[in-house]
């Protein structure tokens, strides 16, 4: 059974990968910042979590990049290092391959959609409810 | 007026399609693309077979901010009704689920708390156990 305590550091450490600012942790890190070790916490992560702590801090950084590129002005090259990526060429593939589209692509299908330039774009807030009301069943 | 709809907010709605059907059993009932996300509904087939749980994306910082708190509390999302709790337990503990409480008698009923992968605790329970 897991402790609630450790619950706790599972939560934290996820906020932890998520952090897509300066400084940012490696899983090892993370692993030590909570007291486990990396293979306890990798396993541990997984069970709970449903993906391992490197997916987890991709999926962090790929959607953070999503908000850059809708949100700002800041040139792609910029949006991949911010995130935490060192490489352009990784940043656009691995982009590519989860999004689906490249950067740019994403980003100028994302204003496409904006009335008001600096709106907060409906891909954020997906009104799933309201918006199928009535039509399920 | 019918009550036909619960929603609860996932992380990841593939994770979740996946943990909700392989895992706890459920079907998928709808899997409507909506942009960049999905309506994404499962029944249980045990029924009843018109009530749907809506597996909702947590996208708006809204939703994770209350699923993060409630989440880091130990608190469950929801819960679901099982004949045997004892067996459910010892299935999913089986697949590899986390536990946060083992089955407990609380009252009237005997409830367990698992993890369901996508940011949530569960809770199961079985009536007059």
């Amino acid at each position: 059974m897991l402790h609630k305590d450790v619950l706790i550091s599972l939560c934290q450490a996820r906020d932890m990968l998520r952090d897509t600012g300066d400084g940012t942790l490696s899983v090892q890190d993370v692993a030590r910042e909570v007291g486990m070790s990396p293979f306890h916490f990798i396993r541990l992560f997984k069970a709970v979590f449903g993906e391992t702590p490197k997916q987890c801090q991709l999926r962090a950084r790929l959607e953070r990049a999503k908000v850059l590129l809708m949100m700002t002005e800041a040139s792609v090259t910029d949006i991949c290092m911010e995130v935490g990526f060192s490489s352009l060429g990784t940043f656009s593939y691995v982009f590519a391959r989860r999004v689906g589209v490249a950067p740019s692509a994403y980003r100028a299908a994302a204003r496409s959609m904006m009335k008001v330039p600096g709106e907060t774009p409906k891909q954020l807030i997906p009104g799933c409810l309201s918006l199928m009301s009535g039509s399920p069943g | 007026m019918k009550i036909k709809l619960n929603s609860i907010f996932v992380d990841d709605q593939d994770k979740a399609r996946k943990f909700y059907t392989e895992a706890l059993g459920f079907k998928v009932s709808k899997d409507i693309p909506v942009g960049e996300f999905k309506w994404l509904t499962v029944v249980s087939p045990e029924g009843p077979d018109d009530l749907e749980l809506v597996l909702e994306p947590n996208a708006n910082p809204a939703a994770k901010a209350f699923q993060e708190s409630i989440l880091e509390q130990g608190i469950p999302i929801t819960g679901f009704e099982v004949d045997d709790i004892q067996a459910e337990y010892q299935r999913l503990k089986d697949l590899g689920v986390v536990f946060t409480m083992n089955p407990t008698q609380a009252g009237p009923v005997t409830v367990a708390v698992f993890a369901d992968t996508c940011g949530n605790l569960i809770q199961l329970y079985q009536a007059g156990a």
